[in-house]
């Protein structure tokens, strides 16, 4: 979105959303990299719960692919995700249909579980029959999709010569063009994706824990990268930083990935700090508000027809799942009982999924919390936001279960 | 900018709400503001301090932490919050000197409790300190000195002794409603596995590394130690025994009429984290993954078992104390709240849920409540310096015994092991120069 004006945005925006509830089931697509094929975590699908049998949809397979946070990426008839068993990570190509490994590939990784489970918190992304993974520390690695052949790897932490951040790289690789930019440095790091070689890095300050942002400017490839004190805005092509928004969040955890729209950018985070709506015009932005009511301590919210939904809080506190106006920050509802749960959106609808392993379908509407359906799909703690393709939902836990939920209407009928 | 003040009204009465349970609690002093540092200005401090601007009886005049980010986070939010503005200190030294403070707030790694807390205390301020009140038992013994002689109010942050569920588990037990009770086990299970080491590094930018190390020994830094890691090195803290165990043992000492335990015996170590590493390339943590402890008393024993794998294991909980008696057991629970097990399986259980502040569970508005009321009334806090000296003894006893991979015997009156100078020496440690030992 060049030159749209935040408005502009919001109306296109909202055309999407109409346009996708009129084509309906007929849209099915792929999720091919962490928050979808727009990176703003909403899939054009659209679902109808109203079909779902009262026992909840059918679970179409489970699999278990060992500690993590990774999403599923699905491209076609396959997805990928990532798992740690016993300091050793483990890449899974996944047949959609069945479950069913079609390969895999493991490389030795310390799971080094420090407030949490640990293993792998970064997200596969496929492009162009590549799969791209970067581990924690910072094993990177582009795969043959088809096959899992290892194209290129590389360790981008000692390439690059940058430090790890204190929980390891989180942030998911993202392609722009004939680049993979990585949150990796304090304004990140390119890759040339044919070769695995570095095109330019940064200083060697901590990283923070989201997956860049891209956006265009003037014609230019740009992203938004969080560093461990900042979000910044880089030119994708050169690295070169055009402001950057300071932003300490404690532990450095600015997790929850930037979103943007036409020249605002909203940042949140969790602890103590909150959200804030930068509004991007000239060299560096203005804060056009400031509030603590929305912490996205890990996942992002989602931003429909001028409002955000999201989960607002800290691990081990009472949470809740809100909606908050875009332009103002002001909080139009507010429903605790997802724990540190995570959304995405399908079109109108919120796939929310609690920190329990409930998956609650919910209207993405400011007027009130309407919970149209809800199904248990996990046990344990889930803290990877669910994934929408094709007509299934892809949702893990920290062990590592993975389970798909059919909610294709021919599946219910 | 539009700070949106309405947002930080509304979040700052929520969080009021929460901690107090009750609409906008002002003490009962309505205009006294008292005059608070916060030296620690991390997770549990900023959390602590929370809960003292949520009363309403504090301006907030400065913040110390070594790390230069943790202080301006923590200085935004306090204006945030409050609207006060305090000033930024990187060395408590500096800030005792410079500011007039009424309150310390110390919520520093346990190896830096002592010498803040002794020093502000001197400064004339009342302390709210974090347990344990020492990393080795004669700085708690001396911090607890300095309290008395100086006659400042030392609340400790044993917060358990306050938060409802566990005063009426007490009253359950002191009623003797679980019968006479013979042993007790307090214990603290979690997940875990094998460790690898992490590469050392420079520290991060804004860190200074060397006050953070202090009176312990300069080691390569990691990021394993920081940001939060700290209670798994034994040179800044002790383990989970020195954590968790603090608050349970106190709960124990809560119950008894005993002052301390007679015979106390440790063992444990790291079967499956590995041996511990430290390098000039790379380290591990070092602290037991898991550790039995045996606190006899003359009139019951008790137990202390904590481990870092798998998971809750056979038990219905995975955190607490068992007070076992003749009539059945009580269960002192974190967020399970407490239960009675009657021995008499026909019997139905009692029960009742926790009631705890949030973020993280715990109660503190009760402790700083209860502290300003002792600062007022002049009458001893819930969590007196004595108490919390008591406990943080008894948990580093059983570190003690661990280190020296035998039992000792304790004369708790002298604060002397009995004819064993091995033991006696490890009652403090060697500090790393310029730092000086307190005088017990």
């Amino acid at each position: 979105m060049p030159s749209m004006n935040a408005k502009k945005c919001w109306r296109g925006l909202h055309a999407i959303v109409i346009v996708s509830m009129l084509v309906n089931v007929a849209t099915a697509e792929d999720w091919p990299c962490w928050r979808g094929p727009r990176h703003d975590g909403i899939s054009r699908e659209s679902i109808s719960p109203e079909t779902w049998p009262a026992a909840g949809p059918a679970i179409a397979w489970r699999a278990m692919v060992g500690i993590g946070f990774s999403a599923v990426s699905i491209v076609a008839d396959r997805g990928y995700t990532i798992g740690n068993q016993e300091n050793v990570d483990t890449i899974y190509c996944l047949d959609s249909e069945s479950g069913r490994v079609r390969w895999k590939h493991s490389y030795e990784s310390a799971l080094e579980p420090k407030f949490f489970e640990g293993g792998p918190t970064s997200t596969p992304t496929v492009a162009d029959d590549t799969v791209y993974v970067l581990g924690r520390w910072g094993d990177l690695f582009a795969f043959d999709a088809h096959n899992g052949a290892v194209r290129w790897n590389i360790n981008v932490a000692r390439e690059a010569n940058v430090r790890i951040p204190g929980w390891g790289f989180a942030g998911s690789p993202l392609v722009v063009g004939d680049l993979l930019l990585l949150n990796v440095g304090e304004a990140g790091t390119a890759i040339r994706r044919a070769t695995g070689e570095i095109a330019w890095t940064s200083a060697d300050r901590d990283a923070g824990y989201a997956t860049p942002v891209p956006l265009v400017r003037d014609g230019r490839p740009l992203a938004i990268i969080a560093s461990g004190k900042s979000y910044l805005a880089v030119d994708v092509q050169s690295g070169r930083e055009l402001w950057r928004q300071r932003w300490l969040v404690q532990y450095g955890c600015t997790a929850a990935d930037a979103i943007v729209a036409g020249e605002h950018v909203f940042l949140s985070s969790g602890y103590t700090r909150g959200a804030a709506l930068l509004r991007w015009t000239d060299t560096q932005p203005d804060v056009v508000w400031k509030s603590k009511l929305m912490r996205n301590q890990l996942n992002a919210s989602v931003l429909i027809d001028e409002f955000l939904y999201g989960i607002d809080g800290n691990d081990d506190e009472e949470t809740s799942l809100k909606c908050m106006e875009f332009s103002t920050g002001e909080v139009r509802w507010s429903q605790p009982g997802f724990g540190l749960g995570s959304l995405t959106a399908a079109a109108d609808k919120l796939l929310v999924l609690s920190d329990e392993g409930h998956l609650t379908v919910v209207a993405a509407s400011p007027a009130s919390f309407q919970p149209l359906a809800e199904a248990k799909v996990l046990d344990g703690k889930c803290w990877t936001a669910p994934v929408l393709a094709n007509g299934r939902i892809y949702v893990r836990s920290a062990s590592g279960d993975i389970a798909c939920v059919d909610v294709r209407r021919a599946a219910q009928e | 900018m539009t700070l949106n003040r309405r947002h930080f009204l509304q979040a700052t009465s929520t969080a009021s709400l929460a901690l107090a349970g009750a609409p906008f609690v002002h003490a009962g002093s309505k205009d006294k503001k008292y005059r608070t540092a916060l030296i620690g200005s991390g997770w549990w401090g900023m959390n602590l301090l929370q809960g003292a601007i949520a009363a309403g009886n504090t301006k907030v005049v400065a913040l110390c932490d070594v790390d230069a980010d943790t202080l301006e986070l923590a200085a935004e939010t306090v204006t945030d919050l409050s609207g006060d503005e305090p000033r930024s200190y990187r060395d408590f030294r500096e800030l005792l000197s410079k500011e007039q403070v009424d309150i310390a707030i110390i919520a520093t790694p346990d190896h830096w409790h002592a010498l803040p807390a002794i020093a502000a205390i001197e400064a004339g301020a009342h302390v709210l300190l974090e347990k344990p009140t020492g990393h080795t038992i004669l700085e708690s013994r001396a911090t607890l000195n300095a309290a008395k002689s100086a006659g400042r109010v030392v609340q400790v942050g044993l917060h358990r002794r306050l938060g409802p569920h566990y005063a009426h588990a007490m009253e359950f037990l002191k009623q003797g409603r679980a019968g006479e009770i013979g042993l007790v086990n307090m214990f603290v299970h979690g997940g875990g596995g094998a460790e690898l080491p992490a590469p050392n590094s420079e520290p991060p930018e804004g860190l200074d590394w060397n006050m953070y190390c202090g009176p312990a020994p300069l080691r390569p830094f990691n990021r394993k130690i920081h940001p939060g890691g700290f209670r798994n090195f034994l040179d800044f803290a002790n383990g989970q025994l020195g954590d968790w165990g603090v608050h349970w043992l106190d709960q124990v000492l809560w119950w008894t009429d005993e002052k301390y335990p007679r015979h106390i015996y440790s063992t444990g170590g790291r079967p499956i984290r590995g041996a511990a590493v430290l390098n000039d390339n790379e380290q591990t943590t070092d602290a037991p993954d898991s550790q039995v402890a045996v606190f006899q008393f003359e009139s019951f024993t008790a137990t202390w078992e904590h481990r870092q794998f798998a998971g809750q294991g056979a038990e219905k909980t995975r955190i607490g104390c068992y007070f076992n008696g003749t009539k059945g057991t009580v269960h002192v629970g974190w967020r399970d709240g407490w239960t009675f097990y009657p021995a008499n399986g026909k019997d139905p259980e009692i029960h009742e849920d926790a009631q705890l502040e949030e973020p993280d569970g715990h109660s503190i508005s009760l402790l700083w409540t209860d502290f300003i009321r002792a600062i007022e009334s002049g009458q001893p806090p819930a969590c007196d310096i004595e108490i919390g000296h008591r406990a943080t003894s008894m948990s580093l006893l059983g570190m003690l015994s661990l280190k020296l991979g035998r039992g000792v015997a304790w004369d708790g009156d002298r604060e002397r092991v009995i004819g064993d100078d091995d033991a006696n020496r490890l009652l403090r440690r060697e500090y790393r120069a310029p730092w000086v030992y307190p005088k017990a």
